[in-house]
């Protein structure tokens, strides 16, 4: 039986094993995209390299013989620099994006497609869950919301963008915004203190209870709300959508404490010695009193550290306009507030920071070739108006029919990509093997639950393997060689004949968004994912 | 579609998923292209699937989806062709059949182009193919009489006699009948020798032979007299036939011999030819030539080359034929010869010198009933044809060699895999082995001996990277040619799982001369670690090209100097190419580096299988690293990312660079991307495509950055140059005539000038012009921009 050694640590293994078998003798990781259990190697994606230090050569691991007296490294920086590239050579061809321009220009960085698909489909529980994930005042920003996502939405080019904003106020109010399925993680037992209940406090506070963090809101006012009571007119904002929106928030946990004010009442210190970390959100502030608190502060307020959001001691953690200049969207200071939170959910945990900047693939300038595939499958229609004007919003036969129109211009797999997941675990970008040209957007909708996007597709064949052994009578096949190998069912027949029983396992195996649910992602992986980690950034 | 057709195809080839590629080439050579209704039927009544008939048959290029024109016209863009400007010829051909953009068939179905990895006719480039008849060299001004000669042969094409065969004869002319030959018109000569010999009722006997390799000279022919005396002639067309017939042998009887030096005397006159003595064509023996040519040359595997009909059994018994088999399996156990080849130091000559009698050992001790062996004849790499060669000249010395192999490693079945592009090969072989069987050197107890072998063609379909043994048995067993990882290596699992031996053509072919003079004499030539000989395709810049043997440790200038006579007069040695798409360039300060393993891979090449461009001054280094890298990415079977994406990046950077649209950096970006694709391919042709980057980048690094500038020191990048007219011009109009876009209006008697928007730099002009006066001048200095 051979014996090597992985990453120093020695490994026994039988004849015939690969290193990554070996390596997972030992729980070490490697990325993998075209390897699969059910399948003996293929060695396309190249991802999954490691060397061999005594020959100084590079192996692919998912299918490379362990051998005896191998001396293998799986995070040398050449290794790490070959599986980016191998990444980066795939991304440079790759046609897609991974999240939707709306939602790359959402501050808060909400699955706007997917509330969109919930809404169409009839949903608006789920579709209020989905908008929870990243914001925790969809009722008011359903309301006051300068939805920088709709100047981005695709849609736009054509006639009109989606009305997102009115979208996700029908999903807020709908059934006086009860989402379904909404749970908060397991209590952490630590507790934290958000100073100001703002677009910025309310945030911050609500994802700490999300995360399982005890939580209490100190304000200085009678009420909770901060700028968005006292600021706000009231015909944009019915003070009861408000009241509805921190009943919400409280009912996940938090508690709020009011006539509390920082600095007369209590004091950093005391909060510090009664909690494992602090979220400061009060609005603006003068300098010199953050200063005093022992904080990092300077003309504009507090200087946030940019890897872990702290505030300039340790368990401080702050956002909004208390950490920069007042007066910006609502938007954005709610998502500095749950940004705070994740970076606070970090540190209570003793984890990483921050997580690393999620890669994102963008499909760049649109023709026309590719502004008619996106448009293939949504309905001609222009941007609807509530019948009962913009104060009542949208009905229901109103939301879906707007809902329609989408696009679904990200990716169905946004959540699951293997190449995502990768590509962001090594830093890789698109640009640096960027190609001449690239291939058009092709969307093919023949299958009454599945999509081929060939653009994503990365040629490891699992799908042709898969509908092999599934004996599928026509199947997928590799078509042509070289650069312009593709993967289509043969003799130019649709996807429906060709994944007649194993399309559920071509998408489960398909390690990118080229063959995905028509649907989306299993959203129950997104919300599992989110949940655990303080979500997507 | 009469589907009983497509029936009886699948009788024949059987129904099994190793009969895909036969099953598709028998549906193509009925309707020239794969009709789908076809494929369809196949996968009905055989165990081939729709997406195993998908894949194989968009993968291999010889297969088509859509009808071809009647006739096929190949233009070859082999590396000797490439430097002797193929692409101008192929445009050239789209233009005259006026083809649209993207389109390679002509609308009334007569005429389909297409390119060509090589012809193996690279002495006669740049050379074209239509249907079965080579010409070459054309230039691009000949499109049109080429096409027009084409189709008249069609209206005079006959079917030529036997060989010509007298009885008792006094003499003998020998013509070589290989591919190049026959290209340069050979079989054309051949004829005419049959004809006049019958006419002049002459006692001689006409015999086609083996390749000499004196390709330079094609057609070539070698008269022996009856004294003994053995005379040569080179370029030997139609109208020398009599002439040379009539100084060496008298007919019978004065009336006849008058009446034939009549005739001749007739032919002439009417022709109104110049008469010129037939001493013009004699090679010379003595001093420079010939003699030079051959000197330094050492026949192993083309041992006897020239003296022997390549099907002729009897003839090669003669020259010593089979007895090396007979004294392996009469007189040694199979250790003793796997010991004796191991002794002898060969090495596998595909290109990556693997020890063969390693090999051998490796296969002889590998677990299995059943083992095989192949013979890897996929030459692929466009600019060598030494298998193509050995395999039409000496397939009985192939045939033994691997006699010899399957008695030493214990196997009884084996697959000679020859490349689509080389019919004649495929047909020489297969008459060899039916002839072998006949006389009982294959099939059942091989010369009365226990020993068995039953031996099988199978004919590529068109894929470079089947020359990579795992996807050549991949090809055999009717899959698409992809690489797999190794280990397993074949011998230990291959075709088909059982241990497998795969050699290629020209180490087999060296087999019984090791036996037979033994291990000692093979291993006194060469170097420590490189011994015997190796086959060579000498072209390019070279005066005398043609298919060389050598013996290991020759110097690269050596072969260029005195077997290819230099380079042109008045041009300077650049480089040596060595090795083709998986190897480099050689510069010319290095060019006292030995033929040897290592130190070809030290000067930045590698021994390959046998391709040797040599280039000139005119030649432009990124314009030969592209070219390459275009032949290895179009080859590319797009299996791994780094191959199939890699490459595909680092042809666009430099056809940036060729085009002009280079940005600073563009060069170290190449290099890294170079060296990552070396590291991280999955094969061997992925592994080494970056080769000829990154040797020209090691030596010629100032012309990458001289493009990223946007200059072109060679002249040679059509977007970095323009043609200009300078005041040599005498007025002629014939640059004017010859330009194919209308670039040059003809002005009689004035100088005239090229409309720089249209002229498409295809050089006809240059050529043309009677007083040099065309320059090629700096783009970019031309316009004044910068």
């Amino acid at each position: 039986m051979p014996r090597l050694t992985i990453d120093g640590r020695s490994v026994r293994v039988e004849h015939g094993e690969t290193i990554l078998d070996a390596a997972h003798r030992l729980r070490i990781g490697i990325p993998t995209l075209c390897h699969d259990k059910a399948f003996p190697p293929f060695t396309s994606c190249m991802v999954c390299m490691v060397c061999d230090t005594r020959k100084n050569r590079l192996h692919p691991a998912c299918s490379a013989l362990a051998e005896d007296g191998m001396e293998i490294v799986t995070g040398s920086p050449e290794v790490l620099e070959a599986r980016r590239q191998a990444l980066e050579l795939l991304l440079s061809e790759h046609v897609g994006d991974c999240d939707a321009p709306c939602r790359r220009a959402c501050p808060a960085g909400m699955n706007i497609p997917l509330m969109i698909r919930q809404i169409a489909g009839g949903n608006p529980g789920a579709a209020l869950a989905t908008v929870l994930r990243h914001i925790a005042i969809p009722g008011v920003l359903g309301r006051i919301c300068q939805a920088p996502c709709e100047k981005a939405c695709r849609r736009g080019r054509h006639d009109a963008p989606v009305a997102i904003c009115l979208l996700k106020r029908y999903a807020a109010d709908f059934a006086g915004g009860v989402a379904s399925g909404v749970r908060c993680a397991a209590a952490s037992g630590k507790k934290t203190f958000v100073v100001g209940s703002g677009p910025a406090g309310l945030s911050a506070a609500y994802f700490l209870a999300r995360f399982g963090h005890a939580c209490t809101v100190i304000e200085a006012a009678d009420l909770p709300g901060g700028t968005l009571r006292s600021a706000v007119p009231e015909e944009d904002l019915p003070r009861e959508v408000l009241d509805r929106e921190i009943a919400r928030i409280a009912s996940a946990g938090v508690v709020f404490s009011c006539r509390t004010a920082l600095g007369k009442d209590v004091a950093l210190d005391g909060l510090l010695s009664d909690c494992d970390a602090v979220v400061l959100a009060a609005g603006v502030t003068d300098p010199a009193v953050l200063k005093a608190m022992g904080l990092d502060a300077g003309d504009k307020g507090i200087r946030l550290d940019s890897a872990t959001l702290s505030a300039g001691r340790r368990g401080v953690f702050a956002a909004g306009a208390v950490a920069g200049v007042g007066g910006r969207m609502a938007v954005r200071t709610a998502a500095e507030g749950r940004a705070a939170a994740v970076a606070a959910d970090a540190f209570l945990r003793g984890g990483a920071c921050v997580a690393a900047k999620r890669f994102c693939s963008v499909v760049g300038k649109l023709e026309k070739a590719d502004m008619d595939a996106f448009l293939s499958e949504a309905s001609s229609g222009g941007r609807v108006a509530p019948a009962g004007g913009k104060a009542a919003g949208f009905t229901a036969a109103e939301a879906r029919e707007e809902a329609a129109r989408c696009l679904h211009c990200d990716c169905r797999k946004v959540e699951s990509c293997r190449l995502r997941e990768h590509s962001t675990a090594l830093a890789a970008t698109a640009a640096r093997f960027k190609g001449e040209s690239r291939l058009p957007v092709t969307i093919r909708r023949q299958h009454a639950e599945v999509i081929y996007e060939p653009g994503k597709c990365i040629k490891c064949g699992l799908c042709v393997r898969a509908t092999e052994q599934e004996s599928e009578k026509l199947g997928l096949a590799f078509i042509g060689r070289g650069f312009d190998v593709r993967v289509d069912v043969p003799f130019g027949e649709t996807l429906a004949d060709g994944l007649k029983k194993a399309a559920r396992r071509c998408v489960e195996i398909c390690p990118t968004g080229a063959l995905a649910f028509e649907r989306g992602d299993d959203p129950s992986v997104e919300a599992g994912n989110a949940d655990a980690v303080g979500g997507d950034q | 579609m009469d589907l009983k057709e497509i029936d009886a195809i699948i009788a024949v080839a059987g129904k099994t998923r190793e009969a895909t590629i036969p099953i598709l080439q028998a549906i193509q050579a009925k309707y020239n292209y794969l009709p789908q209704e076809a494929l369809r039927r196949v996968c009905e009544t055989t165990e081939i699937t729709p997406a195993g008939i998908a894949g194989v048959s968009t993968f291999y290029s010889q297969f088509r989806h859509k009808p071809a024109g009647k006739h096929v016209v190949k233009v070859c863009i082999g590396t000797a062709c490439h430097v002797k400007g193929a692409e101008n010829l192929h445009a050239a051909f789209h233009r005259h059949l006026k083809l649209a953009d993207g389109e390679d068939t002509d609308a009334g179905l007569n005429f389909t182009l297409e390119k060509v990895a090589c012809l193996g006719c690279c002495m006669l480039a740049p050379a074209v193919q239509i249907d079965n008849a080579i010409y070459g060299p054309v230039d691009p001004t000949q499109a049109g009489a080429v096409i027009g000669d084409f189709l008249a042969s069609l209206e005079s094409r006959g079917e030529s006699g036997g060989d010509g065969m007298a009885e008792g004869a006094a003499g003998e002319v020998r013509i070589c009948l290989c591919s190049s030959c026959v290209a340069g018109g050979s079989a054309k000569t051949r004829d005419a020798f049959a004809r006049e010999v019958a006419a002049l009722r002459l006692p001689v006997a006409l015999r086609g032979v083996g390749c000499t390799g004196i390709s330079y000279q094609t057609p070539l022919i070698e008269v022996l007299d009856g004294s003994g005396k053995s005379y040569r002639y080179g370029k030997v067309g139609e109208e020398d036939v009599r002439q040379i017939l009539l100084h060496h042998f008298s007919p019978p009887g004065m009336a006849r011999r008058l009446g034939a030096g009549c005739s001749c005397v007739l032919d002439r006159i009417l022709t109104d030819e110049a008469w010129e003595p037939v001493g013009r064509f004699a090679v010379d023996t003595d001093g420079g030539g010939d003699g030079a040519y051959c000197g330094p040359q050492r026949r192993i595997a083309t041992e006897n080359s020239g003296e022997v009909d390549p099907l002729d059994i009897d003839g090669y018994i003669r020259l010593g034929g089979f007895s090396a088999l007979k004294k392996c399996i009469e007189g040694l156990t199979p250790e003793e010869v796997i010991g004796e080849i191991k002794e002898s130091g060969l090495r596998g000559r595909g290109g990556a010198g693997f020890p063969t009698g390693e090999k051998w050992g490796f296969v002889w001790a590998a677990r299995g009933a059943k083992k095989r062996i192949i013979c890897n004849g996929d030459e692929g790499d466009p600019g060598a044809f030494m298998d193509r060669m050995i395999l039409e000249s000496f397939p009985f010395r192939v045939i033994e060699g691997m006699c010899i192999a399957s008695f030493a490693v214990g196997s009884n079945e084996g697959h000679m895999y020859i490349r689509a592009e080389y019919p004649l090969a495929t047909k020489r072989v297969r008459e060899a082995l039916r002839i072998c069987e006949e006389r009982g050197f294959l099939g059942k107890g091989i010369m009365g001996s226990g020993h068995s072998l039953s031996l099988k063609i199978v004919e590529g379909a068109g894929a470079f990277v089947c020359g990579e043994e795992t996807a050549l048995m991949a090809a055999i067993e009717g899959r698409r040619g992809m690489p797999r990882i190794r280990p397993p290596f074949p011998a230990q699992s291959g075709l088909w799982g059982a241990p497998t031996l795969v050699n290629n053509v020209e180490t087999y072919a060296l087999v019984p001369w090791i036996m037979r003079n033994g291990s000692a004499a093979f291993a006194a030539m060469g170097t420590e670690n490189s011994k015997g000989t190796k086959a060579f395709a000498l072209a390019g810049k070279v005066a005398r090209g043609g298919l060389i043997e050598v013996p290991m440790g020759i110097t690269l200038r050596e072969i260029v100097d005195r077997i290819g006579g230099g380079v042109p007069e008045g041009r300077q040695l650049k480089a040596i190419q060595v090795g083709g798409p998986s190897g480099g360039c050689v510069p010319a300060h290095l060019a006292d580096t030995p033929v040897d393993y290592h130190q070809l891979v030290s000067a930045g090449a590698i021994m390959g299988s046998g391709g040797m461009v040599v280039l000139d001054d005119t030649d432009c280094m990124v314009d030969i690293s592209r070219y390459f890298l275009a032949f290895t990415q179009m080859e590319s079977c797009g299996k791994c990312t780094f191959c199939r994406i890699g490459t595909k990046r680092m042809l666009e950077l430099l056809t940036r660079l060729c085009d002009g649209r280079g940005a600073k950096g563009d060069v170290e970006f190449l290099e890294k991307l170079g060296h990552s694709i070396q590291k991280g391919s999955l094969c061997g042709l992925g592994k080494t495509a970056p080769n000829p980057v990154l040797s020209t980048l090691r030596y010629f690094r100032e012309e990458y950055e001289a493009h990223v500038n946007g200059f072109c020191p060679a002249k040679k990048c059509k977007k970095l140059i323009r043609y200009r007219v300078t005041d040599k011009c005498i007025g002629c109009t014939r640059c004017a005539q010859a330009c194919p876009v209308d670039a040059i209006e003809p002005k009689p008697y004035s100088r005239h000038e090229i409309d720089a928007g249209k002229c498409t730099r295809c050089d006809v002009c240059r050529q043309a012009c009677p007083v040099e006066a065309i320059e090629i001048a700096d783009e970019k200095t031309a316009s004044g921009g910068g």
